[in-house]
């Protein structure tokens, strides 16, 4: 059985938003958090936009790829735009149809409230889910928590179970879907019957799951002892991450932008 | 443990790259405090003396549960003895201070191909050991890009390591083991997930990595054919050595290994079958090679005239029957997954008439385990559909909602390792998961719990038991009773016999027959062509999801080049006959080959052409 899963739907690429350091990345999506939760100007919130929209295109995907991030959020975007626009009055009125009043304080507010909403989902999928893989995010996290280590905060521990997780997830989803058709073929029934009776149908598939899991874990132990894993100590790494000029000249013109953007937004 | 092996573990440490001197070991025999209990508890080890020399190749054989992984796992400081000692090039197991060096000597590679990859990423697993060893790039970086181009997997090494194939699973492993560039390394039943195509190509990989670095290779297996290839054979049975030697040695003691539960290579069984009807001597020490047992058999058949058939004929076969009818059609199935523009399944039709067994055959990925998932309709067609006849005659149709569950209790459907899917505290609750289902009445179904359960061979003891406490073998014969409970009339099973030994396996075809002749229909999925040869009628061959050829079994191993095509090998008793037999192009003679279903057809054979040429 082929299924394919991609995981935090990563698309394969070699711009210099994929090959960018993963924690200049981490550091930057935080940055552009910050600017997009801070900007309330609308000429401001229109070069943000503009500088998200340079993003897009450095990073080289293709428009239907980010339209597919946003839809999902589109609903809230458009339910934020209505409470907004029918609660908050400011300036001078629109229109007025009974109790329904629309400034235009409340449009300017809606419109802002809405497209932020947008902008942090297109920055963060840019700049995290689409460009870098989840085994990357798991480095770029070890290396970023490793001064925790001297308050003995497992780092190196917590890392490797983060990958491991992610090394299983699709062999667990391929045994998941293959256990569910061998109890469906002996009379199991999954999507009818009351819900206690559906949940308790789901222990034929959980407990098999489990117990195989359990059995995985034990092999996967002794194949790491006899190779040689003795934990984080000692350890080097086959793909280090390393940070290049490029690295530190893309960093440095994004973190320029977004003080400029935060310097507009408090002074203009 | 005396002065004398001590003085003999100095004398020796130069010599063998390992050495096991008197060596027991009882499974979970530190956590047990009584006294009593301690002395009952059965080794899976026990007193095991033997060594091994640096570059040799040896197989350590047994039936499941005969303690051989277990000692894999003591060669290679997973384990350590109770008793006794091993020495892994100098070095003590049993000391601590020893573990790291034994570790990185030897190397092992497990049964599961998904329970030993640990990298996300091909060469991230690749990297695993060496990176623990603190080997720097740009050695570790060399390291890798070598053992994967070596293992032929450098294309590869930026893919995920969960969507490779299984032989390609295995692969990788060894290239995990070698990149810590081991002086040992040990096969823990490494090929018995794989299909042969695979299997040998693996087998010959390894052969020549560890040939070409002067590598000690251990293989641990049921597999006859594997320990062929070695220089030295130990068998094991529980817990201990009972034979050691050359494998031609092994293989002259035709009983004992068959008492044992293993099986003998082909080769020699048909030798020894010849032997038995002419009025040579059986197979001895001087046969190992296919070559030196063909002409074997040549010079037997040639030099000694046959005592007279006392087979009977025969004679089912001449009269034509009138063919039973359809028990299930498949209509112009089409079946293509979500993410995938080519489908799997690309229009395939066929009929299945009522109590016949068939082989459904093909290369890995072509579409097998798609299709008998649609055969009980637990994957929903693209388009197309699988008709389903009842004993009263009425049709069911897969693309009628209303019909599938009748469909279900027509047709039961095992897949491959169906050990993993039980789940309850007991086999008895878990034999009756299906009958609750069905509706059948509490008071009805224990006496057809222990029918099943008896159908498929075991005790009615284990009911009361826990199915997770059963041996490999039990546990996936309490699972078909699940599905046999159920009373289904056409029965389809996903390589039932996959990771079995060979005396688990006989069990599991006799319980197939047996099912046969109570009037169900099987269709069996299958890479074994002797098996398939052995026991089907008829052979349905699936090529890439199109194709369909439904042959008769007796005529479906005619032509090599077009099987080859299709990624089958002939069955390896075909090919042997055609060998000793020197064919090349006789249609007829090819035809008769062909028809061969065991060994009594084949020794028929060579003693009529033989004796005509």
């Amino acid at each position: 059985m082929n299924t394919e899963i991609s995981l935090g739907r990563y698309v394969e690429g070699n711009s210099l938003l994929h090959r960018l350091d993963p924690r200049i990345k981490i550091i930057m999506f935080i940055l552009y958090m910050v600017v997009v939760f801070s900007v309330s100007k609308s000429i401001v919130l229109a070069l943000l936009a503009l500088c998200i929209m340079g993003q897009v295109i450095i990073a080289r995907l293709p428009l239907k790829v980010i339209w597919t991030s946003i839809t999902p959020i589109l609903p809230v975007a458009v339910f934020i735009f209505l409470m907004n626009i029918f609660t908050i009055k400011q300036g001078d009125e629109l229109f007025k149809y009974g109790v329904i009043v629309i400034t235009t304080g409340g449009l300017a507010k809606a419109f802002i409230m809405s497209i932020r909403l947008v902008l942090m989902i297109v920055s963060t999928s840019l700049l995290l889910t689409l460009t870098t893989t989840p085994l990357k995010i798991s480095d770029a996290m070890e290396s970023l928590l490793a001064p925790l280590k001297l308050i003995k905060f497992p780092v190196h521990e917590l890392s490797m179970m983060m990958s491991i997780a992610l090394r299983f997830i699709p062999t667990l989803i391929e045994e998941t879907d293959k256990i569910m058709k061998a109890q469906v073929s002996r009379g199991a029934d999954y999507d009818t019957g009351s819900f206690i009776n559906r949940i308790k149908g789901y222990t034929t598939i959980l407990i098999p799951l489990l117990i195989s899991s359990f059995k995985r874990a034990d092999e996967l132990a002794i194949a790491m002892d006899a190779r040689c894993y003795n934990g984080g100590k000692g350890r080097t790494k086959l793909n280090p991450l390393r940070i290049n000029e490029t690295d530190i000249i893309t960093g440095s013109i994004m973190t320029i932008c977004a003080v400029a953007l935060l310097l507009l937004e408090f002074y203009l | 443990m005396s002065i004398n092996s001590n003085i003999k573990d100095l004398e020796n440490k130069n010599e063998a790259s390992i050495k096991v001197d008197d060596v027991s070991f009882y499974y979970g025999l530190d956590s047990i405090e009584d006294e009593n209990e301690k002395k009952n508890l059965e080794p899976a080890v026990k007193n095991v003396s033997l060594e091994i020399k640096k570059g040799e190749y040896i197989a350590i054989l047994g039936h499941n549960g005969s303690g051989k992984s277990t000692l894999a796992k003591l060669i290679s400081a997973l384990e350590l003895p109770n008793e006794g000692k091993i020495f892994v090039d100098g070095f003590e197991t049993s000391d601590e201070a020893s573990f790291e060096e034994i570790r990185k000597k030897t190397a092992i590679v497990f049964q599961n191909p998904d329970n030993q990859i640990v990298g996300a990423t091909v060469e991230e697993d690749v990297a695993f050991g060496p990176e623990n060893l603190g080997v720097p790039n740009p050695e570790l970086r060399n390291r890798v890009d070598d053992c994967l181009k070596k293992v032929g997997l450098y294309e590869y090494r930026e893919r995920e390591s969960s969507k490779l194939s299984g032989g390609q699973k295995q692969k990788l492993a060894i290239a995990g083991a070698l990149a810590m560039k081991p002086e040992i390394l040990i096969l823990d039943e490494a090929t018995s997930m794989l299909d042969p195509i695979s299997r040998d190509e693996f087998l010959s990989l390894v052969e020549k990595l560890t040939k070409e670095n002067n590598m000690t290779l251990i293989t641990v297996t049921h597999d006859m054919n594997e320990a062929m290839r070695v220089d030295r054979a130990i068998v094991m049975e529980h817990g201990k050595i009972v034979m050691s030697g050359l494998p031609q040695e092994i293989f002259s003691s035709e009983e004992e290994i068959n008492r044992i539960g293993l099986e003998l290579p082909q080769h020699i069984k048909l030798a020894n079958e010849i032997a038995r009807r002419t009025n040579i001597n059986p197979v001895t020490e001087d046969y190992r090679s296919v070559e030196a047992t063909v002409d074997y058999i040549r010079k037997a058949v040639s030099e000694n005239p046959a005592k007279s058939s006392e087979a009977e004929e025969n004679s089912e076969s001449s009269e034509k029957k009138e063919e039973p009818k359809v028990i299930m059609s498949v209509k112009d199935l089409t079946h293509t997954y979500d993410n995938r523009k080519k489908p799997v399944l690309d229009g395939i039709s066929f009929n299945v008439r009522e109590g016949r067994l068939i082989a459904l055959i093909g290369k890995s990925g072509c579409g097998k385990t798609t299709l008998i998932s649609h055969m009980n309709a637990v994957m929903k067609a693209t388009s197309g559909y699988v008709e389903v006849i009842t004993k009263d005659g009425k049709v069911l149709n897969s693309s009628n909602k209303k019909d599938i569950r009748e469909i279900r209790n027509n047709v039961g459907l095992v897949f491959q390792y169906p050990e993993y899917q039980l789940f309850e505290e007991t086999v008895y609750k878990d034999v009756e998961y299906g009958l609750k289902k069905q509706g059948v009445p509490e008071e009805d179904r224990k006496k057809i719990i222990e029918d099943t359960i008896e159908l498929v061979g075991l005790d009615k003891k284990l009911l009361e038991r826990s199915p997770f406490d059963l041996s490999g073998g039990q546990k996936r014969r309490v699972a078909i009773a699940g599905v046999l409970v159920m009373k289904p009339r056409i029965l389809v099973l996903d390589e039932p016999a996959a990771g079995l030994d060979p005396k688990s396996k006989k069990e599991m075809f006799k319980i197939i027959t047996n099912l046969k002749k109570s009037g169900v229909t099987i269709i069996l999925v299958s890479h074994n062509m002797d098996d398939v040869m052995r026991y089907t009628d008829r052979v349905l061959i699936l090529s890439d999801g199109k194709t369909l050829k439904s042959q008769e079994t007796k005529s479906s191993f005619k032509d090599r080049k077009a099987l080859e095509s299709l990624g089958i090998k002939r069955p390896v008793l075909h090919e042997l006959v055609e060998t000793i037999l020197n064919n090349s192009d006789d249609e007829e003679l090819s035809g008769k080959i062909a028809a061969i279903k065991d060994y009594s057809d084949a020794v028929e054979l060579i003693i009529e052409e033989g004796v005509k040429a």
